[in-house]
């Protein structure tokens, strides 16, 4: 008896894992559960990182800070902020122009100090508008006639070029050359000349000698995006302030060799420094080492 | 063995088939998480074509906006543009934000690839 229980609850058992693993491999390989409404914090790395470039694009056009950052959000990174300036520097380490990466750069800045450096009141030339039938693409004849009444009042009270297209629209005539609205560039003019207001010599022993530049408007305000070109007998080189923003909107750095007599040149306004090296260290044992520089650029 | 056993068996295998989908299917399911973009939820789907949008009214760069909508999947431009405005219309998107999809859509439906300008 106690044989044929035990016999019986084995095969109880023994049944019920085989089902188990069963129900298991169901649900788990022949057949999971399949998602068709992710969210963005669900994408693959590379998308996330295209997606980062979109809400950076987005926002170069509307300035809306909040936004961008709700966006940001939807990704679900720890540090939206330190995300987008590592991706900017990876951009910039894999070959993409500054111009691909500024928006991030941009980004990055406005979320670190809270509001938006170049609000749209800046360049306020709207849109051009397109003098082109209304797709209909709205479920009601209602709908479809508000759209198309709103776009034509833009069209008649818009006094910008205007781009016409015949009613077959493969092929666009255009009657005027549709040039690219004005965008505000945040580097200073030429008219605005860095100057180089400070040098100074940091000695950090066991660290390796660097330029650190720091950039600054007439207000002392850091400034991102500013280019730098240093040079030297075998090269050049040119980076951009604003990629470390723990350090500062307008901060950079360059390594420097020890043996090496560098020159510098702001890119906007063409200040040119010329014979700068590593300046030289001494420890509390009487050991010379190569030092650092910090060097503060300010416009008038 | 008797049928009474066999049916025991048998309810035993069912019942662990039953728990394992409902493990599998509702309290562990298979988690994604390198998912590509096309399986975006709508309102996702539609904020990004919105972005894209915005974008292209600041830089009127076709070539940019449509390599940009193709992570969203294999329709055209002008499809998925057109699907995000369709969404923007019935769910109280502004008319500034309706008018930008209108734009983007109109670039899309007379967007020619570079070097396929001639018909």
């Amino acid at each position: 008896m106690s044989r044929l229980f035990r016999s019986t609850t084995l095969h109880f058992i023994l049944a019920l894992l085989i089902g188990l693993g069963v129900g298991l491999l169901y649900s788990w390989r022949l057949s999971p559960v399949t998602y068709v409404d992710a969210n963005p914090a669900m994408l693959r790395a590379d998308f996330k990182d295209q997606y980062r470039i979109v809400i950076a694009a987005s926002y170069a056009a509307t300035q809306d800070l909040a936004r961008a950052r709700a966006r940001l959000n939807l990704l679900g990174d720890a540090d939206p902020t330190a995300e987008l300036s590592a991706q900017a520097q990876r951009m910039l380490a894999e070959g993409e122009s500054f111009e691909t990466v500024r928006p991030l750069a941009q980004l990055a800045t406005d979320l670190k100090q809270g509001f938006a450096s170049n609000p749209v009141s800046i360049s306020p030339t709207p849109f051009p508008t397109f003098n082109t039938p209304i797709a209909d693409v709205t479920s009601t004849p209602e709908e479809t006639q508000e759209t198309a009444i709103e776009i034509e009042e833009e069209a008649t009270t818009t006094p910008l070029p205007t781009v016409f297209f015949e009613q077959t629209p493969l092929v666009p005539v255009t009657v005027e050359t549709n040039a690219p609205r004005p965008t505000f560039t945040p580097t200073p003019g030429p008219g605005s000349p860095f100057a180089l207001v400070a040098q100074e010599t940091v000695c950090e022993p066991g660290q390796a000698p660097r330029m650190q530049f720091t950039l600054q408007d007439s207000r002392r305000r850091e400034i991102a995006g500013v280019e730098i070109i240093v040079t030297w007998a075998q090269g050049e080189d040119r980076f951009f302030t604003g990629f470390k923003p723990e350090l500062g909107d307008g901060y950079a750095d360059f390594l420097m060799q020890a043996d090496t007599v560098y020159n510098i040149r702001i890119s906007a306004g063409g200040t040119f420094v010329p014979n700068i090296s590593a300046p030289v260290c001494t420890d509390p044992n009487g050991a010379q080492y190569p030092g650092s520089l910090a060097l503060t650029f300010q416009q008038p | 063995m008797s049928s009474t056993n066999i049916i025991k068996i048998i309810l035993a295998l069912v019942l662990g088939i039953a728990l394992g989908l409902a493990y599998g299917w509702v309290i562990d399911p298979v988690e994604y998480t390198d998912v590509p973009p096309n399986i975006l939820r709508e309102d996702y789907r539609v904020d990004y074509v919105l972005m894209v949008a915005e974008a292209y009214q600041n830089d009127l760069d076709d070539e940019t906006a449509v390599r940009r909508l193709a992570v969203l999947g294999s329709e055209s431009p002008a499809a998925i543009t057109t699907s995000a405005l369709e969404y923007a219309n019935h769910n109280s998107f502004t008319g500034d934000e309706i008018q930008i999809l209108q734009q983007l859509l109109t670039a899309m439906q007379t967007y020619q690839p570079q070097g396929n300008s001639n018909p």
